[in-house]
């Protein structure tokens, strides 16, 4: 469960990002948060994270109010949140299984359970054992896409979040992309997506926070 | 995240950067070097330094017309003095027959030599704790005083001088150390921080998934203390490698010229500390390299 409650937040130089934003999404919820280049989606997700802080305002997730997280208690609401990014974000200098098993350990994973593990989510975002030895610039782009939502579902999380998770790919793997985050939306992961892409939001039908200069509209 | 583990990922992480990480070792072994060096000299030194002052004597050469009286006055006197261990009376009888002894082959030159020409004097041997080149030189001062007493010789203005300079490079040896220290820390830190630079998108990603900050920066921290042990270790190879090639084949030469030479290289304790100075140096260089973390 995702709360916000009236959040607030400009960054250096009096950029407005967020201005009085508040909402809730439920546990097992898939939602889309969307609006144009600068409206503060990204913002809005790293706030989820903490990976940003909010000037004013509270944010609740799974029960904890991170605007007052300790720095040393960020790792563990980091390990119960899945970061999707629209550039993938893999090391390029290790192989898809390498890219995989590294966040595993960083979680405290042994590492006799890794390679279960690792093929089990490879399983799960449908990618074929064989990718495991590859670095991922030898994937296609959706492939890759696949290995990063691979990478954000090893620890389980009951949060995925996603920010622009389409935005480099054509429409066929887009769909493919959309498809398997349903997928996990039915797992019962709650499934928070960033996009401005109007007809992506039209096709699946979910709710949706529509964002437009910091502020929520509609 | 267990030890093996930690060191793998350190190793991997030097591995990627192999060549940065060489000229930083490198540098710092340069650095360690000069430093070693500066303690081995004085340390080899000392040691030629002490065996003179095994063998080192006060000659007072006295007026001439001292009478017997006054000489045995005198012999009980210079017992009683602090630091004598004994003092020889050498006459101007024994003297000349010393002399004329040592210079035997030459008796033709020898005739004629009158016994008066040589000085009576005493030979003064020391007590061991009094054999410092400080304590020669205010026991020969207070000598000198003495009215009978035409001159002292102890032979030693040059060691003093000698011990001086020992003592300055001593001393050199310290403050170029922590210069170097100065040195070793910011190559370290430059180095580290490097890595770090390469690695951004790694630190991002095991942050953003929820790595501790210990996972994330352990291995920097131990890849800074690494270079440092090995830039220590590597100078001290090199030094040995250069101490093992100048006992083989300079010191049978300089022991020609100079007596017996004992080289020492340096002690395993201080072997240990150099080692030891490297380690926290380069910590030191790693933990001021990631004093303003990635903020994510």
């Amino acid at each position: 469960m995702i709360q916000f409650f009236q959040i607030y937040k400009t960054y250096p130089g009096n950029i407005t990002a967020l201005i009085n934003i508040s909402f809730k999404v439920e546990q097992g919820e898939f939602v889309f948060i969307t609006g144009p280049s600068g409206a503060g989606k990204t913002t809005l997700l790293k706030l989820i994270i903490r990976a940003e802080r909010p000037d004013q305002g509270e944010i609740l997730v799974n029960k904890r109010n991170i605007a007052r997280l300790k720095n040393s208690q960020i790792p563990s609401l980091r390990r119960e949140v899945g970061f999707v990014f629209q550039d993938f974000k893999l090391l390029n200098n290790k192989t898809v299984y390498e890219n995989i098993a590294l966040v595993l350990r960083a979680m405290g994973h042994k590492k006799r359970e890794i390679p279960k593990r690792v093929r089990q989510v490879l399983r799960v975002v449908g990618l074929e054992e064989w990718v495991m030895k590859q670095p991922p610039l030898k994937l296609s782009g959706g492939e890759q896409q696949r290995v990063a939502i691979a990478r954000a579902l090893t620890n389980t999380p009951p949060i995925i979040l996603a920010d622009e998770p389409t935005g480099n790919l054509d429409p066929d793997l887009t769909v493919d992309i959309m498809d398997l985050l349903e997928k996990v939306n039915t797992l019962g992961t709650t499934v928070v997506v960033a996009t401005h892409d109007t007809n992506l939001v039209a096709k699946y039908q979910k709710r949706t926070i529509p964002l437009y200069k910091g502020n929520v509209v509609g | 995240m267990g030890a093996g583990y930690l060191i793998r990922r350190t190793f991997g992480v030097m591995k990627e950067n192999g060549a940065t990480h060489v000229l930083s070792i490198a540098t710092i072994a340069i650095a360690f070097f000069l430093f070693a060096s500066f303690l081995l000299l004085p340390l080899n030194f000392t040691s030629f330094i002490e065996a003179w002052e095994k063998k080192v004597q006060i000659i007072l050469y006295l007026k001439d017309g001292v009478g017997e009286k006054k000489v045995l006055q005198l012999t009980q006197e210079l017992q009683r003095e602090e630091g004598i261990r004994e003092a020889r009376y050498i006459s101007q009888q024994k003297a000349m027959e010393s002399f004329q002894r040592d210079l035997a082959g030459y008796g033709g030159l020898l005739k004629g030599l009158k016994q008066e020409t040589f000085p009576a004097s005493f030979e003064i041997t020391l007590q061991e704790r009094f054999r410092t080149p400080h304590r020669i030189r205010s026991l020969a001062a207070r000598l000198d005083k003495i009215q009978e007493v035409e001159e002292v010789q102890y032979g030693g203005v040059w060691l003093e001088r000698f011990s001086l300079f020992l003592y300055t490079l001593r001393w050199g040896a310290w403050i170029l150390g922590g210069i170097l220290i100065v040195i070793i820390v910011s190559v370290t830190a430059n180095t580290v921080r490097l890595t770090l630079y390469n690695k951004r998108g790694e630190i991002e990603i095991l942050k953003l998934v929820g790595a501790t900050d210990a996972f994330v920066k352990l291995p920097f921290y131990l890849e800074g203390g690494l270079q440092g042990l090995f830039g220590a270790g590597g100078s001290i190879l090199l030094l040995f490698i250069l101490f093992h090639f100048f006992s083989l084949k300079v010191s049978p030469y300089v022991n020609l010229y100079f007596g017996q030479l004992h080289l020492y290289f340096l002690p395993p304790n201080l072997i240990a500390w150099i080692l030891g100075i490297g380690v926290i140096a380069g910590l030191l260089g790693g933990l001021l390299s990631l004093r303003k973390p990635a903020r994510i």
